[in-house]
């Protein structure tokens, strides 16, 4: 092994260390505040439901078990079973992973367009920011859930694309406009400031400037962005599963088994109520985390649109 | 005088609990205000004023406790219930705030602000209360008394809108008045009038008057007896000739020998004194020694043991300090010889030729028709200038004057419409980004605000090794060195490469700023504002080591600021501007004494001058800098000149008056020079 | 019906017809979508109007009331309330509404539908659950704006200014906090209109009841194309008409925006 090959390795292990030293730093942000931690508790709750998913399911979740249809919250069946006789708390932890991970995903996607064409838009000014603002002005132009029906309906139609897939891409779609408003803003108080203009001066590349001077200076409001999007697009994930738009049976899905099982309130509540509470509980954790950014960093309430 | 003061405020202590820990903001202040006397309350920032001030008026967060007693008319503050101290506000005490725009609710008129503090305390009907606001309005000098009430805050200017807050203050009579640096953040000019009105107020109304302020001449134009705080303790008190002739604190004295003063004849011979250090910390709860014993140069073993007990000398003269008697003119050293460079021809670095600049572009309502919605602001009108090798060209005007833009326009940070520049005979590019790295690194700029000139994201060491890397062409090593090297000379600890900015005070993180600018070896640095911000002890040591740096290099300074005394002690020339044109350039002496352009005068007149014997000249200018969307058709400074001749000065650009063939003195107005000398003797 | 002309000419001619106020035929039942939306807009707009007058005064209370007093126990319920509401999904609350109120209580139907002849007018029974679902999200929402508006507006140095005049907290409130609170607030509840549209959407699937959300999810079962694209116009239609409104409004109230500036 020679020389270069060491420092090779020890420079990536001490990227790793840094990064890791900074993701830490910024979740001390919002541990600082009670609804901060609440909400770090909670979405590590679910993180570890969908890491560990396949190996927490009591039963097979779209295993048919007829003999056993509408049996109420019992020690054999935590949550109950459903009409078809499924074990509730099985569906609920296997339908945590596609949510979750299409909504973290289509999230994702959404904040780094946002990013890249609102931190660009706001310091080119110009031209290039007229283009891309009216560009997200007219996506902003409907509702975001009409935005999603239409989309995916054509979807299914024209291309060769799958529902999680689909709403993957609606929710960084949809999400792009409001991201790249509120980053663009940011951005733009970060961009008359001196320090930047400094920068100008000592011959930075752009590239310095985006990255090195205004990004690390709006990376709280793009945490808040993050896990504020995060929860409007749990919602909307679920809100298309419900109107069967989401994750196609017999996968289980959040939204899908309120609706399956709303016909049956009467003879088995828990069915309906199970995954809502799950929903609900992922939500409220997303929500005070977002909370506990904005408190800590005294960031003033988002004005944005759900 | 045994009579009970109206306010008195003894041994008045306030703390903050925050979470970010306990915050020490008044530690003992005591004074007294009686009927009809001003009493000031001066200090840095962070010494505890304004808390002082709004613990007066009942007003601190819950947060905050408050130890010693406030009383007014013999009643302690503390202990009226909240109606009785509603009773109070408004009504028997009135406040005058800082911010005059954001003390403003921007979304009613003026005129109901007005009128719903008389309907509040006074028994007065409709017809009456409305003849009254209009009477206010007459009494704080706002023309149109009777129109202007139903304008909106943000119609008015910010005199203006000041002028509103005074009427407000005014509308019940109250016995006492509360003034919050009623000035900070006003141009020079609009200050003067403003102090004029606090001072008429004097006469006309019989209440005391709470004059906080920062500023040492404005505190000499309006106060009775002076109060001096520092770190939250009253440090010396008495009545402000004493206090300005012979002060006893040696705080107080070390204060008054680093302002620079505005006005005044020739070349000044003395470099400024400098108090080292900072103010002490408000976090620090231990008060066993004298809180100014490690920046004084007076202090022993004494003052760094025990707390100095106060020391009434007359009824209206107290210090705080043991070695009172030692003071004297000498106490923050004798005279610090300047050289002279006045005789000293040096050949041109930087040569401005035509700079024109407008913001913005020509917009119509509906697209490409309509009427005009926003013309071009012409934010410098074809300005020629020259710098001298290693001298320093000061420039000075009204905020809107275009100061900042032709900053902004030599270092490239904007890219002008017309004009060239010309460094060492060589065209410059007109944006930083087209220039070479050599003309990159030649031009340097330190700003204003120090918090936000360094990046709160990135170590110091990261900054200033990314510029020597790029123009010394060091190694990564070599340019450490040399970083450390950098921060010595600007006198900090080489250590502070590896802090943040945060972790910094307001005065060291101009030095980084300053080490910073130095590091590519600068031919010329643009210095904007660059000391404004700072409190006047830290404002002397920057300009202390600017001075230094430009002993040590020889680099020019174009040195932007609306401060006066700054101008007058750091320029060899001087431009003055007004609304993007030049009004007046030429060498600093000759600039600032007659014959002057008639806006330097009224600039030189409105200037506070920290010396209370002095008489205030009566020159003053109404108005703000116009919008400068429309071509001046005559002289650019007509609606505004006290000065102005007549009809020409409304249809004729003015010419250029060259003063004396020995030097480049150029006065722009229609007034002859001779005239002018005549009319300003 | 055009059938063997080209998909893109044919969409050119649904939309010039569109424009014309022509939305066509449906793909199935041989009904025009013209009175399908005419007979189905009005339940929509009464049930938005009905939500959005219930909601609108009573959450602008809410935050005010909230916002005055930050940090007491009232401000903890109304804020800890409206964050839960705003976690949970429209369908959710729907379904937890229609259990407790319609499958166990029996108070309301638990379905909106109408037998012909019937209108909502006649039974207006059927509007309470779809109204309160809708309420309780857009009161949450817009209580959290209130509240977080007028404590940024509490602390401004204009609120002290008129604290420090002598004025009661009643005056203080009224005259200087609230009508400073309230301008940014009516954008968000602009922008909530077009949210509420998505919420509208959803609640009327769930509870089927007739209006124009319930035609749209019909037509995206039914792949009725032509009728996707109809209910979809319409709405993103009134959706613009109500950001504009909501843009006037502004300007009526910021006087800073109402001289041009």
């Amino acid at each position: 092994m020679n020389a270069s090959t060491v420092r090779g390795k020890s420079t990536a292990v001490q990227i790793l260390v840094v990064t890791l030293a900074k993701i830490t730093g910024l979740v001390k942000i919002p541990l600082r505040t009670n609804s901060g931690r609440i909400g770090l508790v909670i979405i590590a709750v679910y993180s570890i439901t969908v890491i560990f998913g396949p190996w927490l399911t009591p039963y097979i979740p779209t295993e048919y078990d007829l003999d056993h249809r509408f049996e109420s919250p019992s020690l054999s069946h935590l949550f109950g079973t459903d009409h078809n006789g499924r074990d509730v708390l099985s569906r609920v932890i296997a339908g945590a992973r596609s949510i979750i991970w299409i909504s973290v995903i289509g999230t994702a996607m959404g904040i780094f367009l946002g990013t890249i064409i609102g931190i660009t838009s706001g310091y080119l000014g110009g031209w290039f920011d007229q283009i891309a603002m009216r560009a997200m002005d007219f996506l902003l132009s409907f509702p975001s859930l009409l935005l999603a029906l239409l989309l995916i309906t054509i979807g299914l139609q024209r291309t060769a694309l799958d529902e999680s897939w689909l709403i993957i891409a609606v929710i960084g779609i949809a999400f792009t406009p409001n991201n790249s408003r509120v980053i663009r803003s940011a951005a733009l108080t970060i961009k008359p400031l001196e320090f930047v203009e400094n920068a100008r001066l000592r011959g930075e590349p752009l590239y310095h400037i985006v990255l090195k001077e205004i990004l690390p200076n709006i990376i709280p409001v793009i945490g808040v962005e993050a896990s504020l999007r995060l929860s409007f697009a749990l919602l909307l994930t679920a809100s298309l599963g419900f109107l069967g738009l989401g994750v196609q049976p017999p996968q289980p899905d959040w939204g899908l088994m309120v609706n399956e099982s709303r016909s049956h309130l009467a003879l088995a509540p828990w069915a309906s109520l199970a995954p809502a509470f799950a929903m609900g509980t992922l939500v409220i954790g997303v929500n005070l985390f977002a909370d506990g950014i904005r408190q800590s960093l005294q960031l003033p309430e988002d004005r944005g649109q759900k | 005088m045994n009579k009970e003061p109206l306010l008195k405020v003894e041994k008045l202590s306030v703390t903050f609990f925050t979470p970010r820990g306990t915050v020490i903001a008044v530690r003992e202040a005591s004074f007294e205000v009686s009927r009809g006397e001003v009493l000031g309350i001066v200090g840095e920032s962070g010494c505890g004023k304004s808390t002082a001030a709004f613990a007066v008026m009942g007003y601190l967060p819950t947060t905050a406790e408050v130890g010693g007693s406030i009383s007014f008319e013999g009643r302690d503050i503390s202990t009226l219930s909240k109606e009785d101290l509603r009773e109070l506000r408004g009504n028997r005490i009135a406040m005058v705030y800082q911010d005059p725009t954001t003390s403003l609710n921007p979304s009613m008129k003026i005129g109901l602000q007005v009128k719903e503090v008389i309907s509040e305390h006074l028994n007065l009907d409709q017809i009456d209360t409305d003849n009254k606001v209009v009477e206010l309005f007459e009494s704080v000098g706002l023309a149109d008394a009777d129109q202007v009430g139903d304008r909106y805050p943000h119609e008015l200017s910010g005199g203006m809108q000041q002028r509103v807050m005074i009427a407000m203050a005014l509308a019940c009579d109250p016995d006492l008045l509360i003034m919050d640096e009623p000035t900070t953040g006003l141009d020079v000019t609009t200050e003067a009038t403003i102090l004029d009105l606090v001072a008429s107020l004097k006469e006309r109304v019989n209440a005391g008057i709470l004059y906080v302020t920062h500023n040492l001449g404005v505190m000499a134009r309006v106060a009775d007896r002076v109060a001096v705080m520092y770190a939250g303790q009253t440090v010396e008190q008495s009545n402000v000739k004493d206090l300005y002739a012979n002060p006893k604190h040696p705080y107080t004295s070390g204060l008054l020998s680093c302002v620079p003063k505005p006005p005044g004849d020739g070349e000044i011979s003395s470099r400024l004194k400098r108090i080292p250090g900072f103010v002490y910390s408000s976090q620090e709860s231990d008060v066993s020694s004298c809180l100014f014993a490690e920046r004084c140069p007076l202090a022993d073993s004494e003052c760094t043991t025990s707390a100095p007990a106060v020391e009434f000398f007359d009824q209206n003269s107290q210090v705080r300090c043991i070695h009172s008697d030692k003071v004297e003119p000498e106490t923050w050293g004798g005279v610090d010889e300047r050289i002279s460079r006045k005789d000293v021809a040096t050949p041109t670095v930087l040569t401005g030729h035509g700079i024109t600049h407008q913001y913005g572009k020509r917009r119509k309502k509906y697209m490409a028709f309509g009427p005009d919605m926003d013309l071009p602001v012409r934010a410098l009108n074809k300005i020629d200038f020259e710098m001298p090798q290693g001298k320093t060209l000061g420039i000075v005007g009204e905020s809107g004057s275009g100061k900042s833009t032709l900053a902004r326009a030599v270092v490239g940070l904007i890219k002008v419409q017309d004009g060239s520049l010309q460094l060492n005979g060589n065209e410059l590019e007109k944006t930083v980004e087209n220039r070479s790295n050599e003309d990159k690194s030649a031009i340097q700029m330190v700003f204003q605000n120090p918090t936000a000139s360094l990046n709160p994201k990135l170590k110091i060491k990261k900054t200033l090794i990314r510029s020597l890397m790029r123009f010394s062409k060091l190694t990564k090593q070599g340019s450490e060195e040399r970083a450390a090297a950098l921060m010595e000379e600007v006198g900090l600890d080489p250590s502070y490469l590896e802090r943040l900015p945060s972790e910094l005070s307001g005065g060291e993180q101009q030095r980084v700023a300053i080490a910073g600018a130095f590091a590519t070896n600068p031919e010329i640095v643009v210095a904007d504002e660059a000391v404004s911000a700072l409190d006047v002890s830290v404002q002397a040591q920057v300009l202390g080591l600017l001075e230094d740096r430009q002993q040590e290099l020889g680099n020019s300074y174009l040195f932007i600021t609306h401060d006066l005394g700054v101008v007058r002690y750091v320029s060899d020339e001087i431009m003055v501007v007004y609304a993007g044109h030049i009004a007046e350039y030429g060498p600093s002496e000759a600039v600032l004494s007659s014959p002057s352009h008639p806006y330097t005068e009224a600039l030189l007149s409105a200037a506070p001058i920290p010396d209370p014997t002095a008489k205030p000249n009566p020159l003053r200018l109404e108005g703000a800098v116009p919008t400068m969307r429309e071509e001046f058709t005559g002289c650019f400074f007509a609606s505004r000149c006290p000065r102005k001749l007549g009809s020409i000065c409304d249809t004729e650009a003015p010419p250029v008056q060259k003063i004396s063939a020995d030097d480049n003195h150029v006065i722009n107005c229609h007034i002859p020079f001779a005239d002018l000398t005549k009319i300003q003797t | 019906m055009g059938l063997d002309r080209h998909p893109v000419e044919r969409y050119a001619v649904w939309i010039k017809n569109a424009v014309q106020g022509d939305l066509g035929m449906a793909a199935r039942g041989g009904a025009s979508i013209n009175s399908m939306v005419k007979s189905r807009l009005p339940n929509s707009a009464l049930l938005a109007a009905v939500a959005f007058i219930i909601a609108v005064p009573t959450s602008l209370l809410g935050g005010v009331l909230a916002g005055t007093r930050p940090d007491t126990k009232l401000d903890r319920i109304l804020s800890i309330g409206s964050l839960l509401a705003i976690s949970i999904p429209e369908f959710i609350i729907g379904v937890i509404l229609m259990m407790v109120f319609a499958t166990k209580l029996g108070w309301f139907p638990s379905s909106s539908i109408l037998l012909p002849g019937e209108t909502i007018l006649g039974s207006p029974k059927i509007l309470v659950l779809p109204t309160l679902t809708i309420t309780g999200a857009l009161f949450a929402y817009i209580l959290r704006m209130a509240r977080a508006n007028v404590i940024e507006v509490m602390e401004s140095n204009y609120v002290r200014t008129a604290i420090l005049k002598g004025l009661s907290m009643r005056r203080v409130v009224f005259k200087h906090v609230l009508p400073n609170a309230m301008i940014p607030t009516i954008t968000v509840i602009a922008n909530n209109v077009g949210w509420m549209f998505g919420g509208i959407i959803v609640v009327e699937f769930v509870f089927a009841y007739p209006g124009i959300g319930s035609l749209l999810i019909m037509a995206i079962d039914t792949r009725d194309m032509r009728m996707l694209q109809s209910t979809a116009l319409v709405i993103a239609a009134i959706y613009a008409f109500a950001n504009l409104a909501a843009d006037l409004l502004y300007g009526l109230l910021n006087p800073r925006v109402r001289v041009g500036q």
